[in-house]
């Protein structure tokens, strides 16, 4: 007898227990529905890529030299460099260049070894085209500068995570001028004491 | 108590001083409260399916429909519409007459048992003598829809669904007729009007929820089940079994069973506000408010605001416990179909039947406040 109410018991407990856990779950749901919604409501507000974002290559036609190192280090040699060697001044002379971007994967290994820095990243995303072929860009299209999101009066700028003020979790309750946390890499130079002779290993 | 606004007789009552007979007067009122009942069944299953987005979203911290309407209130209406004008596929080598019938038999129970729905003294369809029994009678129909659904589909996930949901609502109507029952016992009577009424009268200290906090619990989880709302959703668990018994279905017949599984959704949380939370009774009693301002009870303006403070009560209370379903959803995890059967049988069960005897001991030894 006393055994079977000792089981009683336990299972009473056990479903107190249970009902309190359910309890502590809707206190934690009910909490997540005060706070902010996290969505970025995107063609009207955009969030900062990054100062690493690796977005569209960008491509400066007078800079190249036709070395092809970013064929070399492309992993699947998409650049097509089109170049012509020109006896008169014993160059070689660039005629186009073009990266297909519906096939790069935008590992940016090119922007890394290019030796004269014509191609370099930039913040640019927003590929979409109605017919893929469009998203080969010839040097032409590769020149163009994206449009900033800060600058985009349509836009509502949000910064990310990392780039926000001190304790702010949420880029939609800061501007987008307020500093970040820490220091930026300007500042950081101009705090450290000037050498007269930048050393070696920097 | 105040008997409240009989609408009905006075409708009946206008039309006979425009000089017709009183059976066409009668036969001319007669659809009328059905009429506005489905549409306001209807209605609240589209606010509904609004705060179920909005509430979830909330609740994942998104922003839900917005768009569509101001706060996206139409979304549940664009949802209709896009179903109704979908194409109405019948699958090869279903039964066509069953896959027909399934969503039809699912639907008509439930908007069936909106017949003893009240929202006031007088504003119901009909009282009828057995009342909350007509409610747990036809909510033992719809599994067997939903086995035809899920039988005649000629799909595994389908049948599955469809044995599923006939096995939990079997399972978990008898902790909820258990539950009813004890409320009954207490009031002595299974009109819906006269539970509101022996709750009545002494405002929040005189609901059942305060005697019958065991029972609401039962009622409200084997309500869920009866729903197949999260915790129980085993019938339609999209990673199990794609959707169930709805799996093989699309357009008008998809949107009967939405349509069926929220409305049934308002019907319990309605039920729970009645049989628990004092229906359309204010938290304080309208008599002492009447005093407060000195109004007598009687006075015409008076009785019909009160009518209509007892109208949005009934929907307040019953859209709080809509809410705390959407809560829930969000919060515990889906149980197994063992743990869900063991818990149908070997705890409610008990449980409820624990809750029927304590009830009937109190009622007999305490009269007073157990309605002996």
């Amino acid at each position: 007898m006393l055994k079977f109410l000792n089981q009683v018991t336990t299972y009473g407990k056990e479903s107190f227990q249970a009902a309190r856990y359910i309890g502590q779950g809707l206190s934690v749901t009910f909490d997540h529905m005060k706070r902010r919604p996290i969505t970025v409501q995107y063609p009207y507000e955009k969030l900062i890529p990054s100062e690493r974002f690796r977005g569209r290559i960008h491509f400066e036609f007078d800079k190249c030299i036709s070395c092809e190192v970013c064929v070399r280090v492309c992993p699947i040699n998409l650049p097509v460099v089109d170049w012509e060697f020109n006896k008169e001044i014993k160059k070689k002379q660039l005629k186009h260049y073009s990266i297909d971007f519906g096939v790069c994967i935008f590992c940016a290994n090119c922007v890394e070894y290019c030796p004269t820095n014509c191609l370099s990243v930039t913040e640019e995303y927003e590929l979409s085209t109605f017919d893929r072929h469009e998203l080969n860009f010839d040097n032409v299209a590769m020149g163009r500068l994206p449009y900033k999101v800060t600058q985009d009066p349509m836009v509502t700028p949000i910064r990310e995570f990392a780039y926000l003020p001190p304790t702010e979790l949420d880029g939609h309750n800061v501007g987008s001028t307020a500093p970040r946390a820490g220091q930026t890499p300007a500042e950081i130079v101009a705090s450290t004491p000037a050498q007269s002779k930048p050393s070696k290993e920097g | 108590m105040n008997p409240g606004i009989d609408l009905q007789e006075r409708f009946i009552e206008t039309l006979m001083e425009l000089g017709l007979t009183p059976g066409v007067a009668k036969t001319i009122w007669l659809p009328i409260p059905m009429l506005l009942m489905i549409i306001g069944a209807t209605v609240g299953v589209l606010v509904s399916v609004w705060l179920e987005r909005k509430i979830s979203a909330a609740a994942q911290q998104r922003i839900g429909p917005e768009y569509i309407g101001p706060l996206g209130i139409l979304a549940p209406v664009a949802d209709g519409i896009k179903l109704v004008f979908k194409e109405d596929v019948v699958p090869a080598n279903t039964d066509p007459l069953l896959f027909t019938l399934g969503p039809i038999l699912v639907v008509i129970p439930v908007f069936f048992s909106y017949l003893i729905v009240p929202f006031g003294q007088n504003l119901l369809i009909t009282d009828l003598g057995i009342g909350i029994f007509f409610w747990v009678a036809l909510s033992s129909v719809a599994p067997i829809g939903l086995l035809m659904a899920g039988y005649s589909s000629n799909n595994k996930y389908s049948l599955l669904g469809g044995l599923r949901a006939a096995a939990q609502s079997i399972s978990y109507e008898i902790p909820l007729a258990l539950a009813v029952l004890a409320v009954v016992m207490m009031s002595n009577s299974l009109s819906t009007i006269d539970i509101v009424n022996q709750q009545s009268g002494y405002g929040i200290l005189g609901w059942n929820i305060i005697r019958q906090p065991i029972g609401f619990m039962l009622f409200w989880i084997a309500a869920l089940a009866e729903c197949e709302r999260l915790p129980f959703d085993l019938p339609e668990a999209e990673e199990e079994l794609v959707a169930g018994y709805q799996t093989e279905y699309a357009g008008m017949k998809f949107a009967l069973f939405y349509l069926g599984s929220y409305v049934n959704l308002v019907l319990s949380s309605i039920l729970v506000a009645v049989l628990y939370f004092g229906g359309w009774d204010l938290p304080i009693p309208a008599t002492m408010i009447a005093e407060w301002i000195n109004v007598d009870p009687n006075n015409t303006l008076f009785v019909l605001v009160t009518a209509g403070l007892g109208l949005v009560m009934t929907l307040l209370k019953a859209y709080f416990f809509l809410f705390l379903a959407i809560l829930l959803r969000w919060t515990v995890p889906r149980v197994r179909i063992d743990q869900l059967l063991d818990f149908g049988w070997k705890f409610l069960l008990p449980v409820g039947l624990v809750n029927l005897l304590l009830t009937a001991g109190l009622k007999l030894a305490f009269p007073f406040a157990f309605g002996g």
